[in-house]
């Protein structure tokens, strides 16, 4: 299996789809305004008709390239290109202003790189043990397993809890659409025969996450074509010494654990394991005081533990179906979109294109670190794009992606309904990572339940009895009560301060 | 739009979906005597709903929150955005009958005409852009994909 995926991957058609996904994912990532998430959206639908490897490592290439290309924005215009390197501003911006935006942007791309290796190979040593693990799993098991992540998810995607957990109740609400799982009946079709298969992730996926964006922009035109003071730079190499790289050491180390302990957790991403490590590195640090005044401590921690977080969002994703945030998610509608189904026969059933998956993540961390180091001056011209012409033309790729899923110009007209409720989602400050992963879920949720229940007689009590679905509905409910009891404890300092409490906090 | 207005809104607007949820799974027929049956869940996940959604509503009422009655910043561009929708509905409406080619032509000079201002609107440049864009998409998904785009009335 491992040579046909090191065949499969080394060949100049994949390492060219690769190359070409991290390069345009730099760009997507750099870009603020357009995301990882975005990237990865529009380009599934063009993957459909390759070969399985072929469009996956497309997709790597995309996820790499885009988690990684938010350091250029963060650093030259302190603008993150994505959430993920919301930690990078505070050192790389100030690094910036002091002339070393150059040494910033190298010291960046250089720890995603090594932040990345350090993520794969946590996944190629952690997925096998935690696939045998799942083995052990009952209908009941995996049912709690689904509202475990669906209530983390809901807890941790938004400030508001009963916010995140509407969001997953629709997305869950979304997948009863069509045929029921075990006895095939049609529900909530209304007579309409093309939702007897159900809604497509992929037109979801594009209405939620890139349609809903070119709406905003609409309503925020006049501040469309604002131009942001782009700091120069001058690097060379990847402008730090032996010496710091050494000293570096631990901070390398301690963030990409962190980044990838986050990463296996689902439903948070880069964003907050950059910001957990960014805090970690400044409270273990000789000199705290120097953070935010421009060091590359700070840059180094936000940059190795969101790109570690890629590896540690796929562990949870292979082994068990459940993707580690949203970019994760529509990771996981490609998989699907090939026939492989993620669970614990994975490594039997499609053993290949997993082994496939860490050869192309590494190959793409590779194009990374050499192609975002050799491209800077080309990405850094492209944060001046106009807005007003890249917008209209990624919505004509998102039609053409929504048709090509299935050549129906329903799922066209399905893009607009859920831009909408994208749109919706955004006025109420309601988190759409929920939705997606409570859409994912669904099947999964219903087809155990029904099962479980079958098997105990329609006894709910089978979920506490059996020691793994027991575990995690505690660990569920135990987590749930802390993020309250710290979402409320937060909501009342911000009062206290005179500061108004934001609930939304999202994930790309 | 307070926050507490926005909050009653959603907990409305939420309630009313799972109360449509609930009335429409009880028409589900039960098919197989062994399983709990296809209305299951979708009751199950409606009863969700209505319970956070109702739990939302009356914290949103009972909650003395100096914030509740602050209204958002916000200076939204409604020709913009609303603009913006129709523009879509239009092309998504017109992307079968008059073909991918010209609906998205004429969709993507009027949206960038519609996002830019005085100072960057550069008809030629748009114009441009929104004839060679399709053509180069469709080359692309009927020469290399094979996979032809709606050609509509005229058959391009």
């Amino acid at each position: 299996m491992i040579a046909a995926a090191l065949a499969n991957v080394f060949n100049p058609m994949c390492l060219l789809l690769i190359w070409f996904g991290t390069v345009l994912g730099i760009i997507f990532g750099s870009v603020p305004g357009l995301s990882a998430t975005m990237a990865v959206v529009l380009f599934l639908p063009l993957t459909f008709n390759m070969d399985p490897t072929q469009g996956i490592a497309l997709l790597i290439g995309l996820y790499m390239g885009g988690i990684s290309g938010g350091l250029i924005s963060a650093i030259l215009l302190k603008i993150p290109g994505t959430p993920s390197s919301i930690s990078t501003v505070f050192d790389g911006g100030p690094m910036a202003e002091k002339g070393e935006a150059g040494r910033a942007l190298g010291v960046g791309i250089l720890y995603s790189f090594i932040g990345s290796v350090l993520g794969i190979g946590a996944l190629a040593f952690i997925s096998p043990l935690l696939a045998k693990v799942c083995l052990l799993f009952g209908a009941a098991d995996y049912f709690s397993v689904a509202v475990f992540s669906l209530t983390i998810i809901a807890a941790l995607s938004g400030k508001d809890m009963l916010n995140g957990l509407i969001a997953g109740l629709i997305g869950l609400a979304l997948s009863m659409i069509g045929m029921a799982p075990i006895d095939a009946q049609v529900r909530y079709t209304f007579g309409n025969y093309q939702l007897l298969a159900g809604l497509d992730i992929t037109v979801l996926l594009i209405g939620v996450f890139a349609v809903t964006d070119i709406i905003l922009a609409g309503f925020n035109r006049k501040h469309l074509a604002d131009k942001h003071q782009q700091k120069k730079y001058h690097l060379k190499g990847y402008g730090i010494s032996m010496k710091e790289f050494i000293q570096q050491i631990p901070n390398a180390l301690i963030s990409s654990v962190i980044g990838i302990a986050i990463g296996i957790l689902p439903g948070i991403g880069g964003s907050t394991a950059g910001l957990m490590a960014y805090t970690a590195e400044k409270s273990r640090s000789k000199y705290p005081e120097k953070f935010g005044t421009g060091i590359i401590d700070g840059v180094i921690a936000s940059e190795a533990s969101n790109n570690a977080c890629i590896g540690g969002s796929l562990v949870p994703l292979l082994c068990m179906g459940i993707p580690g945030n949203t970019v994760a998610a529509v990771f996981l509608g490609g998989l699907l979109v090939h026939g492989i189904s993620p669970g614990p026969l994975i490594f039997d059933k499609s053993g290949q294109y997993v082994y496939g998956i860490y050869f192309a993540l590494i190959v793409a961390s590779v194009f990374m670190l050499i192609f975002e180091r050799l491209g800077l001056p080309i990405f850094a011209k492209l944060l001046d794009i106009p807005k007003h012409i890249l917008l209209p033309v990624i919505m004509v790729m998102c039609c053409v992606g929504a048709y090509s899923s299935a050549s129906r110009v329903f799922d066209v007209q399905c893009v607009l309904f859920f831009a909408l409720l994208g749109l919706f989602f955004k006025i109420f400050k309601i988190p759409s990572t929920p939705l997606i992963i409570g859409f994912i879920l669904g099947s999964m949720f219903e087809e155990n339940l029904r099962q479980a229940l079958q098997a105990s007689h329609g006894n709910w009590s089978i979920f506490v009895t059996r020691p793994i679905s027991c575990a995690f509905l505690i660990i569920a409910v135990v987590f749930c009560t802390l993020t309250v009891r710290k979402n409320l404890r937060e909501k009342k300092a911000a009062q206290a301060k005179g500061q108004e409490f934001d609930t939304s906090e999202e994930e790309g | 739009m307070t926050n507490k207005v926005r909050d009653i809104i959603c907990s409305a607007v939420m309630l009313v979906f799972g109360a449509g949820m609930l009335i429409l799974a009880r028409d589900i027929p039960h098919k197989i005597a062994s399983d709990v049956g296809s209305a299951y869940v979708p009751t199950f996940i409606a009863i969700c709903i209505l319970v956070v959604a109702g739990a939302k509503l009356i914290l949103t009422l009972t909650k003395k929150d100096p914030d509740a009655n602050k209204k958002a910043k916000s200076d939204s561009d409604w020709f913009g955005g609303v603009g913006t929708i129709l523009l879509m509905l239009v092309y998504m409406i017109a992307f079968q009958p008059v073909g991918f080619v010209i609906s998205s032509a004429v969709y993507l000079f009027v949206q960038m005409l519609l996002l830019s201002n005085e100072q960057n609107r550069k008809l030629p440049l748009f114009g441009a852009i929104a004839v060679l864009l399709p053509l180069a998409v469709d080359a692309l998904f009927v020469f290399a994909i094979q996979m032809p785009l709606p050609k509509g009335l005229w058959g391009f």
